[in-house]
């Protein structure tokens, strides 16, 4: 019978691995939109009030339970949350904790396949029709249409059915994922983010002190340069802080950035030793994130954008969103910067580690539950995730017309079930296993203390924020999202989708719950801590 | 919408930002760092049956 005693081999591993998972695609393209869309400057006020209040406390509660629920010999959240909330309820809500790694890796790794695809691209000559010294207008045309046909936007069927590269970059990226998950915790996770990490914050550097140095590009066009560049993303509105949509904008960006409420943290930290310090290796984590968030990619993206596309040009790709800014845009701001082939290279590469290292922490979650709840080898779990994943992920790319099959998914569980997830974890942690308790089991070999206020912070104010962005979320987002489900048989079948790994999931705990019974396990949580 | 030069508020919310996202980073890798080295733990096997 197989058993789970993957631990990480050195402290950094697990920071650098959720680091690694939390960084994504989102730091460098959608923080900069949101903020610039949002006050600007102002909008760090309301992001950090976030980011004290609501991202940090929950992370840490999630750290906590994690590494708890790893002392009991439980790395799923459905077996870590039905411990700790005491039973079938709480282990079959901690099944969205595995809904959601699995779920979103099915697109995820598509959307990382671009970002391959656009490095190779970049790597043999650049965007095929953006042609440096053409008016801008064609560039951005051609930009579009590359990305359209790339990413199978105009017509279903042509990813798989066609045009092979975007599924070429797929395969590649897919199995490079499934190689680095299969080499387990330590030699595939823990060592390729060493790797990864490092070189992504080169990367950002090296684009960042290119983006900073270009000055005013075009004497035509004086107020197109790096100050007003930086004046667009930073000057504050300080009006937009009465407004309660920045307030919301905020704290949806720092809770999606964070990885909180994915199901990703509580896998991790499960493989954490009893006297691990998770406290700071929590907040080592999430300063990370905030790093490359704030640090770089609020200063990288918008900024170029504008130095050379000006205010309409840069409104126009704010208001495009984030795959909008960072697959049509910015080739054509590669296309007018010197050695803009290279500095292209090297930032659709970065996006392309930042997308990596989230997407094995989407794949590891599964793949520990599989094994936990089947008592089966990593081997084993292995083939059965990529029997899963493989067909989930050819629907995705078949249906790929408009990106609407994906972006239901996204919609439903990898936005709307995250809220779900955090709220049901932090109920879990601080009103269910009880805020004392959690406190003293999130001090276990810490080295630095939570301030005291945070027990407040963790029952109180991290629910009521939480329910009242998700209740503003539910009221913009929730009509019109139930209106296109029933009106479009794509979202239909994405839904369809979602339900099948629904009851799949159910199913394994079913299984596992009796599996963890039978070898005498804690699985309602009443036996006394170790 | 006229295009504007960083003003004297965007650059105290700028350099405060990256300070911040930069001192606390700092901070934290400098604090793993100063730690000492965990004593080993005996892994034990939960899920033989």
């Amino acid at each position: 019978m197989s058993k789970d005693t993957q631990q990480w081999a050195t402290r950094f591993g697990v920071i650098l691995a959720v680091s690694g998972s939390a960084v994504g695609l989102g730091n460098f393209l959608r923080f900069p939109g949101q903020a610039a869309a949002n006050g600007g400057g102002a909008f760090i006020v309301p992001y950090i009030c976030a980011l004290l209040l609501l991202g940090i406390p929950i992370g840490w509660a999630e750290w906590t339970m994690g590494r708890w629920g790893g002392r009991k010999g439980f790395h799923s959240a459905p077996a870590i949350m039905g411990a700790m909330g005491r039973g079938k309820l709480f282990r079959y809500l901690g099944v969205i904790g595995v809904l959601i790694p699995l779920a979103v890796s099915f697109y995820y790794t598509y959307i990382e396949a671009w970002c391959l695809g656009y490095t190779y691209h970049y790597v043999t000559g650049g965007i095929d029709g953006v042609i440096a010294g053409a008016p801008i207008a064609e560039q951005t045309k051609a930009s579009a249409d590359f990305y359209a046909t790339f990413t199978g936007r105009l017509e279903n069927g042509v990813l798989t059915g066609g045009s092979y590269e975007t599924f070429i970059f797929w395969a590649l990226t897919f199995a490079v994922n499934i190689w680095l998950v299969f080499r387990g915790l330590s030699g595939g996770i823990e060592k390729f983010c060493q790797f990864a990490m490092p070189t992504m914050a080169v990367c950002a550097l090296i684009v960042l002190v290119r983006v900073l140095t270009l000055g005013t590009p075009d004497p035509n066009l004086p107020d197109q340069n790096v100050l007003t560049g930086l004046g667009y993303m930073w000057n504050p509105n300080f009006e937009a802080l009465a407004n309660p949509q920045t307030w919301l904008a905020a704290a949806g960006q720092i809770f999606f950035s964070l990885s909180v409420g994915f199901g990703v943290i509580i896998n991790y930290a499960s493989y954490m030793k009893k006297k691990d310090d998770v406290v700071l290796s929590g907040l080592t984590a999430s300063a990370t994130n905030e790093l490359f968030e704030v640090g770089f990619g609020g200063m990288i993206t918008v900024t170029a954008a504008f130095v050379f596309l000006g205010l309409s040009g840069t409104i126009a790709a704010v208001q495009g969103g984030s795959f909008g800014l960072g697959f049509t845009t910015l080739p054509v701001v590669f296309a007018h910067m010197p050695f803009g082939n290279l500095i292209g290279a090297i930032w659709f590469f970065m996006l392309f580690l930042a997308a990596i290292t989230s997407s094995i922490s989407m794949y590891q979650p599964t793949l520990a539950f599989i094994q936990e709840a089947l008592g089966c080898t990593r081997k084993a779990a292995t083939t059965l995730l990529v029997a899963i994943c493989v067909p989930a992920s050819f629907l995705v790319m078949y249906y790929s017309k408009g990106g609407i099959f994906w972006s239901t998914i996204d919609d439903w569980v990898g936005t709307f079930l995250i809220f779900v997830l955090a709220m049901v974890q932090i109920i879990c942690f601080a009103w269910l296993f009880g805020i004392e308790r959690g406190w003293q089991e999130a001090h276990e070999g810490a080295s630095i203390r939570i301030p005291g206020f945070y027990k407040i912070v963790m029952k109180y104010v991290a629910p009521g924020y939480l329910l009242i962005v998700f209740a503003a979320f539910c009221y913009s987002n929730l009509g019109d999202w139930i209106g296109s489900v029933t009106s479009e048989p794509l979202r239909q079948g994405a839904m369809l989708l979602i339900l099948a790994t629904i009851v799949f999931l159910c199913v394994l705990t079913y299984l596992g719950e009796k599996r963890w019974r039978a070898a005498g396990l804690d699985v309602d949580g009443e036996r006394q801590d170790a | 919408m006229q295009p504007e030069p960083l003003n004297v508020y965007g650059w105290i919310f700028m350099i405060g930002s990256l300070t911040f996202v930069w001192g606390l980073t700092i901070w934290c890798f400098a604090k793993v760092l100063s730690l000492p080295a965990p004593p080993p733990e005996e892994v034990k096997e939960f899920h033989s049956a």
